[in-house]
This record gives structure tokens, sequence and C-alpha cells, in this order.
């Protein structure tokens, strides 16, 4: 308008700090609000934790069940069953040979006699075998590949070590790895989809508290409006109750699996001991809690964003 | 200050409730709109604080022609009129001082500056030592002195005022209109809309009457073309 307006107007800078301010305020307005009404605010927040528990719960699961399926493949074993006529000091060189190949991070070396003498302990036919003559058992190697080997570099590995003059017969199984795998695969997916729609659904409850939040300050809306407040200046607290929500519900759906790992960690372990595993469920680590954190304190915002953007703008001073 | 050419306003459902009205309210004046209930008085009021547009004819704010104003500038017109309602829309949620800062707030004074002039205003109205009450606790006398001072804050150069005394005994009234012609005094312009026809004639300004939507008595200069 007119110059004289703007002779008592605030300058550029002071302009500046003052949007800081207010943004600052916004923030801590928005909190005390949210302290204000604590029992409404906290269902909203455990309805959010408990929406983004089911994703991020079978994220830990999957990650879980690939660090133990890793730690299987890794276990993989390739044993080689040496030609019956090769001599003791050949089937060792050949074992120094394998050791040397760069897929193939360790073997072990089972010689005929050793075979049979375990054998013998092991089967409990003891004595019995102690009058046959001829050893039928051959030397063995027990190939472990390097770790870094996948599922089909393992395979490849297994034909060519059979077609080696040296080996009878390379074995391996493989065939249930793959189908766990395969599940892993399946599972990683599943987690993607649900992931996206709880996330969907956390974007919904946030947007409709929001709603509700408006309409139950409609007067104010109006009256700031009316008085010269600019959308950007209504819509600030809005949005940081939005950010609030996002922020907390993330934290209390981590504090709800750390507690479930606490509680499933007791059974894990006996679970351990009966089959003398050592398998520890892994938890969130600190980029995992800063991604879950990021991720809903985002959905907070953008979720107040969209209940902002349809239904503040409809709101006009009558 | 206010220019009205020829403006009709039409609202949904067809009923006029202004029918080719021409005013012109200078910078300094003060004057009142008077008129029966429904002839158009908060109408007017309305179309000068953006708040509706007019259906037809042009509205012109300090130089600025208010008809085809984009929505992302009508806070910063809004922010040179201070506007006092009958049921004075205070925030029933905070206290008078933070009712009376929210203009200053809204345009972004430094808290210093927020708390000198939000005094000076809530001083102005006599209500300096009710600064911290909640508006629930005061007389309707006080709530509307409160809505008085929030519109005066930050210095409006153009106070409009729809009923302000409308719900308050005349001793009230009397002193409401005392200070709006304070204001006029020290150089704000003034429309204020009111029933309150004995009060209106005492006080000697200049007075628009409004019947069924058209201007039906007009003390201020013609509109020039
Ligand atoms: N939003 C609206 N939609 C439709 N008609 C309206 C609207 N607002 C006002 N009117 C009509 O326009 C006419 C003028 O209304 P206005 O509020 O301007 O009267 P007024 O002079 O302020 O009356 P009062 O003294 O009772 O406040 C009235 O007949 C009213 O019914
Ligand atoms: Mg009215």
């Amino acid at each position: 308008m007119s110059d004289n307006t703007h002779q008592h107007r605030p300058n550029a800078l002071s302009r500046f700090t003052a949007w800081l301010m207010h943004h600052l305020q916004s923030l801590v307005f928005s909190l005390g609000k949210a302290y204000r009404s604590p029992s409404a605010t906290l269902m909203t927040v455990a309805v959010i934790a408990i929406t983004l528990t089911l994703p991020s719960g079978f994220y830990l699961l999957l990650k879980n069940i690939q660090t133990i399926s890793g730690d299987l493949r890794s276990s993989t074993q390739i044993s080689l069953f040496l030609d019956m006529k090769l001599s003791l000091e050949n089937a060792l060189q050949f074992n120094t040979q394998l050791q040397q190949r760069p897929d193939i991070a360790t073997t072990q070396f089972i010689s005929r006699t050793q075979a049979l003498t375990e054998f013998k302990q092991s089967s409990g036919f003891g004595k019995s075998l102690d009058h046959v003559k001829d050893n039928p058992l051959p030397h063995t190697i027990i190939v472990s590949p390097a770790s870094q080997l996948d599922t089909l570099a393992i395979k490849t590995l297994l034909s060519k070590l059979e077609s080696l003059a040296e080996v009878d017969i390379a074995k391996l199984d493989t065939e249930w790895l793959e189908k766990l795998f395969t599940i892993v695969e399946i599972a990683k997916r599943s987690v993607i989809i649900i992931s996206l729609l709880f996330s969907f659904a956390v974007l919904l409850i946030i947007g409709n508290t929001i709603r509700l939040d408006i309409q139950n300050r409609y007067q104010e809306i109006v009256v700031t409006k009316l008085i010269g407040a600019t959308n950007a200046f209504i819509r600030r607290p809005f949005l940081y109750s939005g950010v609030w929500y996002g922020l907390f519900g993330g934290l209390l759906s981590w504090l709800i699996i750390e507690l479930s790992i606490l509680v499933l960690s007791g059974p894990f372990d006996s679970l351990n001991l009966l089959y003398q595993s050592q398998f520890t469920i892994i938890s969130f680590s600190f980029s995992d809690f800063l991604i879950i954190i990021c991720c809903s304190t985002l959905l907070g915002l953008a979720g107040s964003w969209l209940a902002v953007a349809r239904h503040l703008n409809e709101i006009e001073p009558k | 200050m206010i220019q009205f050419h020829n403006i009709t306003k039409r609202y949904p459902g067809g009923y006029e409730a202004l029918n080719n009205v021409s005013l012109n309210l200078q910078a300094g004046e003060m004057a009142f709109l008077t008129g029966h209930s429904g002839a158009g008085k908060s109408t007017l009021l309305k179309i000068i604080s953006l708040i509706e547009k007019p259906t037809r004819g042009q509205a012109i704010l300090n130089q600025i022609n208010l008809n085809n104003l984009p929505n992302s500038r009508i806070p910063y017109i809004r922010r040179n009129i201070g506007f006092i309602f009958q049921d004075h829309q205070l925030l029933f949620d905070r206290t008078v001082f933070d009712n009376v800062a929210l203009p200053l707030i809204i345009q972004g004074y430094h808290h210093t500056e927020i708390a000198r002039r939000t005094r000076a205003a809530l001083d102005k109205v006599g209500l300096l030592h009710k600064e911290k009450s909640l508006p629930i606790t005061l007389s309707g006398g006080e709530q509307q002195r409160v809505g008085i001072a929030r519109a005066v804050v930050h210095k409006p150069m153009l106070l409009l005022a729809d009923e302000p005394t409308g719900n308050l005994d005349p001793v009230l009234s009397r002193e409401i209109m005392q200070i709006f012609i304070d204001f006029h005094q020290v150089g704000v312009t003034v429309l204020v809309a009111s029933h309150d026809l004995s009060l209106i004639e005492e006080l000697q300004k200049p007075v628009v009457t409004l019947n069924r939507g058209k201007i039906i008595h007009n003390d201020l200069e013609p509109v020039d073309v």
C-alpha cells in the first residue's frame, strides 16, 4: 500500500528473525498443545506407532532371516571323495593345490584310515569292522567355498571340482538353500508392499487428526486471516503438529520393537542352547533407527500437508 | 481512502445487499454508517475488508483497486485495516495480551516492540492491568475494548467497526465511541456501522444511511469522477 504505512513496518532482517521466531514458536506451541491434551495426543501417537511397528517389525524379521541364511550359506561345504587309487602323498598334494585356489576358503583333509577310525567310533560297529581287511573308504576333502561366492558360483565350483581327475564324487546339498533364498526374496517384496501400505495408513491417520484440529480451530483461523495472516503463517503450527506426531510415533514404534526383542530373546537363547547354535536376534542398527525416525517424521509432515492443503484454504472469513 | 464506484453486491441466491452504491471517505475522515437491519452495512464493510467481492462496480482502498486483487496480496492489504466486530472475536484460549499482540506477531515484529506496542494499546483502552487475564473473565465492555486494542495495535490507517456497541449499555457505548474519536483525532480514518441513532446524532460526525442496499443519505463529499 502507500509508503506511509511502511514506515513503522519491521525491516527485512528483523522480519527474517521474526519468521525464524515464528517457526520456533510454532514448533514449541504445537508441542505444548500436544502436552496440554495428553490423552488425545497419546492415542494418536500410539495408533501411529502400532501402524509403524508392523512394517519395521517385518523388516527386522527379514533382516534376521537374511543373516541366518547368510550364515548357512557360508557354512555350505562340498565333500570331495577322492579316487580310490590315489596314494596318501598324492592326495595330500592335491589338498594343498586346492587350498591355493581363490574360490576356496579352507579345506579339511580326512585320510582313509582317519575316516575308518571315525566311522568305527561313530557307527558303533567298532569291533566287527576290525575284521574288514580292505578299507572301503576313500580319502576325503571337505571344501569350504570362499565366502563371497553366491549359490550359482558354488555350483560352478562344484562341477569344476568334480571334473578333476583326482575327484571321484563331489557332493553338495543346495536344494533347500535355494528354497530358503526364494522365500527370503518373497519376504523382501512383502515387506516393501507392507511398508507402502502402512505408510499410507500413517499418512491418513495424521491427515485426519490434523483435519479435526483445523476444524476445532476454525474460529481462530478465521480471525487470524482477518487480521492479515498469510496462509503460510496459519499453516505452520499444523505442519509442526504433524511433524511431532510422526516423530513421536516413530520413536514409540522403535521402543515397542526393542521391547519385543527383549521379550523374545529369552526363548531364543534356550533354543540356541538346545541346538548348540549361536544365532542372536539382530536389533535395529543406528542407521535403521534413523531411517525409521526420518520416514515417520516425513510421513507426519506429508500427512499434515495434505490436510492443510485440502482444508485450510477452504476456510475464509464470512 | 475508500472509494466505491457504483457497487452492487448480489449474494448467491440473488439477494441484492448493495445496489449501485457510490461513496467517498477521505483519509483522516470519520463517518457513521447507519440503516435498518439488513440494509447492507456489514456487506459494505466486508467489501472493504476483502471478505466479499462486489458483483459490479469498483471498490478502491487507498488507490488500490480491490476488484482483481490476487489472493496472495489480500493479507497484506488487510494489515492496513483495523477491524472491530460486534462480537469482538477474541481467542479464548490465550490471554488478553496475546490476543492484542496477534497482529504484530503476524507481521513479524520484534518481541520487545510487540510488548511495548501491546501495552500501549491496552493502556489506551484502559485495560493494562488485565493483560494477563483470559478474555472469558472480562465483562462485555472490557472484551470489546480488548477487540479495539487488537484492531489498533499495529497502527492501521483505517479503522472499520461493525456495530461495536451493539451489546453494550449507553454509558459503555459512549466510552467506546470516544475511543474511536480519539483515534480519529490522531489522523486515523474511521468508519463505524451502528444502529444507535441518538448516540450518532450526539457525536456530530458525517453519516451515511443505507436503505435496502441503497444510499438514502450521505454527508460525505461526492465521488470525484
Ligand atoms: N452470505 C450471505 N449470503 C446471502 N445473503 C446474505 C449474506 N450475507 C448477508 N446477506 C443478506 O444481505 C442483506 C444485507 O446484509 P448485511 O449483513 O449487510 O446487513 P446489515 O445492514 O449489516 O444488517 P444488521 O444491522 O442486521 O447487521 C441481508 O438481507 C442478508 O440477509
Ligand atoms: Mg451487520
